[in-house]
């Protein structure tokens, strides 16, 4: 059953983490000073945008492994949930492929229309009873979009 | 005679307190499928009831009248089949 969970936001999980500075705030503690690391995005994006008060409040972005141990672990997302999400997570891969590979009759902005729906219906399931989880799938909500809008990266997420 | 009759009144007390679905997990099955139904973008409202019908296989009440076949295909694939 947790193996079939596992898969269940490969989405979600890949990008999280991927590429995208790893924010690790807990899972490599002694690798570097914590709190530069941490906050080192956060002080980039204020130095373009002053006004860095949204930010603080937000969870940092995790990484792919952390993310998808909560993911599994969750007890807000039951079993068909996960699997039902699983199956639309699949889904909308498999139109990024198409689009990729010029069979889809979807645009980039359907696509994103698509994504935005599936994060939604993922912070549903989450918000209320696994604040903590919602929050960071928040955070890594563009990192993962970014993943998935370029061809070169999205090649890399399933081998 | 008694004893058969003993026996057969234990066997029913222990089976009784099988049959009886522990009411926590009921409910969570009940909220997973409310879940799935509207993740399927079908009118429910809410389950109210839910009958095992195989394994991984349910048919789910819901609180607006519309009833539901939710299953796990062979593929991996969560179906919700709207039943008359």
């Amino acid at each position: 059953m947790h193996a079939a969970c596992a898969g269940v936001l490969l989405l979600l999980v890949t990008a999280g983490c991927a590429r995208v500075n790893p924010d690790t705030p807990e899972a490599e503690p002694a690798a570097a000073p914590p709190s530069r690391a941490r906050t080192a995005a956060p002080q980039a994006a204020s130095k373009a945008a002053p006004p860095a008060a949204k930010t603080t409040a937000a969870a940092p972005a995790l990484d792919l492994k952390t993310l998808e141990e909560q993911l599994k672990d969750t007890k807000a997302i039951g079993f068909f949930t996960k699997i039902t999400l699983r199956n639309q997570v699949d889904d909308l891969l498999e139109q990024f492929r198409e689009y990729y590979q010029g069979k889809a009759k979807l645009t980039m902005k359907d696509l994103r229309r698509s994504y935005d729906l599936l994060m939604m219906k993922v912070l549903s399931l989450l918000q209320d009873e696994d604040q903590k989880l919602a929050s960071a799938i928040v955070s890594s909500r563009e990192a993962i979009w970014g993943l998935l809008a370029d061809p070169k990266t999205f090649a890399t997420l399933r081998g | 005679m008694n004893a058969l009759t003993l026996a057969l009144a234990q066997s029913l007390v222990v089976a009784a307190s099988f049959a009886a679905p522990p009411f926590a997990d009921d409910e969570a099955l009940k909220k997973d499928l409310t879940a799935v139904i509207a993740l399927h973008g079908l009118p429910c409202g809410q389950v109210v009831d839910v009958m095992e019908q195989a394994e991984s296989d349910y048919a789910a009440s819901c609180k607006d009248g519309n009833t539901y076949r939710v299953y796990l295909n062979p593929a991996g694939r969560v179906v919700v089949e709207k039943r008359k």
